[in-house]
């Protein structure tokens, strides 16, 4: 097949989970006539209909809790919310209810649901629509919370999240729509959730990764390699569960890691790992855990001040060298 | 860490097969556990619950180290219980498998000593600034980290995995208290070697190998056998065996013949032990397995007692299981004598290293079709070589020579085989 977008593959992700299985449908802010602020559904409405990929007001706790009811009745609802930013107002819906009902109900009903959503920054969409909250959502027993990085996991792991039988958190990044990829040739292509991949074998550092922090892991490697320095990169794939197998076995070998996320470190992806990793790692480590994210300030909008808050290449590169330094490379 | 195998120093937990709050019944397998030779089911002494693991699935812990706490359902794992000796990698997943006491935790932690899998050595560098792994690495190679003082040149002097690899690659003296390291100083990997730990099963492998090379006097005795009867006879076995599916392989033939010539040769079926011989009064021979990166030798118990047919079905079970890891701590101890096959290999000649506390191994070589003289006359025969390699302080070149010989003949004149 030739090479796709992300976009593109989550759109025929959904168009293939949609004839596949009459349970599933689709609900969101402008996603049936308009295709979705990022066109994610486009064609999908006149496709199916009106009953199947559902029109919404902008009351996303609203359309969730309605998601989370249609989904303890049977149906298979996968929601859009147009940014991660705006899943806050639907805070009560995802914590207190889809994350909890199959416990608080002693297992006997489920929350099948999918909720698609983007984040990430570098727009200059400023404090308040820049935000990367993946990490906040990963802390919560009961959700499983993914972030995809490549148009063959963004495919596959949306469909697998549409066959799950718990709610997930299905993270999208802007900058990454319009990568392109390509999606395997044969098989159902379906990724399994909580599973890292190694997107880059090397045998100096690990450099973990998710969502669209690994392409920018992937041209630091690169560049570093450059160098003569071998940088393994693992891309996560899932928060929660967390693959920590995978990256310790890959720390086993490198004996240096350093976690880059676009989200806040305080508290992070990195935070968590560092925590797992002291345990289950000690004795290989040549070095501390390091990590690098966000700047810890709400996203400034002047367009130098974007540029530091970010975890750039030029960041990540930088806390590399600095690691692999203080190890005599 | 329960005693699975007599030369064990540590075990590994392969996988806990019961987790945090299940049950269990006296006899049923709770956990799999890897020693210096294979991988052991772990059963129950006694019903009870898993209240704690302590050491999870790929650790290691000495002999005698706690490795999880069990007890009656819902009973609190007491505050001075040893703590935790690691998380097992996935305690955040939505498993739904909820430790039974957390309350319990916090405390136990601060009052008492960790039992921590992997301790770094104290002797190595107690005091000094070092990083795990150079810890760790020091110590496999046998460098004192002493020597490394004030020369680390990661942040404040520490001493880094770099450090330990120059200082390694320099030939610093091993430390010769070091038990793991009683060979020289290894040689530095070169760029883009890669490092890799060895497997229990390895490290034991290269152990013993080492110890018996150096310590026990070889010598070798080599014979070329006619084969050509041989084969003969088990091609008529195995076609009357067809409807059966039991197959006869020359290497059973060859473990028959071994057997009952060391039940002829009591000289050569004795082990040099502390000044003294050990006349063995069973004959159990091992079979060398190759693994993919590693060997085992199951044993064939009383192998003089049995015939070819039994052998060879018992030999397919020993050696399957083996590729699995599947073999009890019984099945590989306790052999008098073993064979090691490289046939399947077009190999011409090999000599293998004695497998103490036995004095003999047999090394046999590839079957060739060659022209040799009989009675005068060039005939083609099918010519198998071995090599049998002997402990001089068990037997004499005559006492090799002679079992060498009674084999040959048993083979020569195969009808032997089935007496």
């Amino acid at each position: 097949m030739a090479d796709v977008t992300y976009r593109e593959a989550l759109r025929l992700a959904l168009d293939e989970e949609l004839g596949r299985d009459e349970d599933v449908f689709l609900m969101g802010e402008e996603i049936g006539r308009f295709e979705g602020s990022y066109k994610v559904t486009a064609g999908l409405w006149q496709k199916y209909g009106a009953n199947r990929v559902r029109e919404t007001p902008i009351s996303e706790e609203g359309f969730v809790g309605a998601g989370i009811g249609a989904a303890m009745m049977g149906l298979r609802p996968v929601i859009e919310i147009m940014t991660i930013n705006f899943i806050l107002v639907a805070m009560d819906q995802v914590i207190n209810h889809a994350a909890k009902i199959r416990y608080m109900f002693g297992g006997k009903v489920g929350v099948p649901l999918v909720i698609r959503t983007p984040g990430g920054a570098g727009a200059q969409l400023t404090a308040q629509h820049s935000q990367s909250l993946e990490a906040w959502f990963a802390g919560c027993p009961g959700l499983k919370v993914v972030a995809p990085a490549t148009p063959a996991d963004a495919y596959g792991m949306l469909k697998t999240a549409i066959r799950d039988d718990d709610p997930v958190l299905f993270c999208e990044n802007l900058v990454l729509y319009n990568l392109t990829g390509s999606l395997p040739e044969n098989g159902d292509g379906l990724v399994p959730l909580g599973r890292a991949a190694i997107a880059r074998e090397g045998t100096d550092l690990t450099l973990v990764a998710h969502s669209y922090t690994v392409q920018r892991a992937l041209r630091v490697a690169d560049r570093l390699s450059q160098d003569g320095i071998s940088v393994e990169v693992v891309d996560l794939r899932s928060l929660r569960p967390l693959d920590v197998d995978t990256v310790a076995e890959s720390v086993r070998k490198t004996n240096r890691v350093l976690v880059a996320e676009e989200g806040w470190s305080t508290y992070g992806v990195g935070a968590e790992l560092a925590a797992r990793l002291q345990r289950v790692c000690f004795d290989d480590l040549d070095a501390p855990v390091e990590r690098v994210g966000q700047a810890e300030v709400p996203m400034p909008y002047a367009k130098p001040l974007e540029l530091a808050a970010l975890p750039l290449e030029s960041k990540i590169e930088a806390a590399a060298r600095s690691l692999l330094a203080e190890c005599g490379l | 860490m329960p005693r699975l195998s007599d030369t064990m120093e540590q075990g590994t937990i392969g996988r806990w097969l019961k987790r945090e709050g299940e049950s269990f019944h006296e006899g049923d397998v709770i956990a799999e556990i890897e020693t210096d030779k294979a991988t052991m089911d772990f059963q129950a002494y006694e019903d009870g619950t898993m209240l704690r693991i302590l050491v999870g699935d790929g650790e290691s812990a000495a002999l005698g180290a706690p490795i999880a706490i069990i007890g009656a359902e819902g009973e609190e794992v007491p505050a001075d219980a040893p703590a935790a000796a690691s998380t097992n990698g996935d305690g955040g997943r939505d498993n739904g498998a909820a430790e039974p006491e957390p309350a319990a935790e916090p405390e136990a932690k601060d009052e008492v000593p960790v039992a921590t899998a992997t301790e770094a050595a104290p002797a190595d560098g107690g005091g000094l600034r070092a990083s795990p792994i150079a810890r760790r690495m020091a110590d496999a190679g046998g460098l004192d980290l002493r020597t490394l003082a004030g020369k680390g040149t990661g942040p404040d002097g520490r001493i880094v995995k770099a450090d330990v690899e120059r200082a390694l690659a320099g030939g610093v003296k091993p430390v010769p208290a070091a038990p793991d390291a009683p060979h020289a100083a290894p040689s530095p990997p070169s760029e883009g070697d890669e490092v890799r730990e060895l497997t229990p099963m390895l490290k034991a492998v290269a152990r013993r190998m080492a110890e018996a090379k150096a310590t026990v006097p070889h010598f070798y005795v080599s014979s070329e056998i006619d084969m050509t009867r041989a084969l003969e006879l088990r091609a008529e076995l195995n076609a009357a065996l067809a409807d059966s599916g039991e197959k006869v392989s020359v290497n059973d033939l060859i473990v028959r013949a071994s057997a009952q010539a060391l039940v002829q040769h009591p000289q050569a079926h004795r082990s040099y032990v502390d000044g003294h011989h050990v006349y063995h009064a069973h004959v159990h021979v091992g079979i060398a397995v190759a693994l993919d990166d590693g060997l085992i030798v199951p044993v064939l118990r009383d192998a003089d007692t049995k015939g070819v047919r039994q052998l060879a079905v018992e030999t397919r079970d020993l050696v399957e299981r083996a590729r699995d890891g599947k073999l009890r701590q019984t099945e590989i101890e306790g052999g008098t004598f073993t064979v090691s096959n490289m046939g399947m290999f077009d190999v011409a000649a090999f000599s293998a290293i004695i497998n103490p506390p036995e004095s003999t191994i047999l090394a046999v070589s590839s079957t060739v079709e060659r022209a040799v003289v009989r009675d005068g006359a060039v005939v083609p025969r099918k010519i198998m070589s071995v090599t049998l390699s002997c402990d001089h302080r068990a037997c004499s070149g005559a006492d090799g020579a002679r079992l060498l010989q009674t084999i040959k003949r048993h083979l020569e004149a195969p009808t032997l085989l089935l007496a």
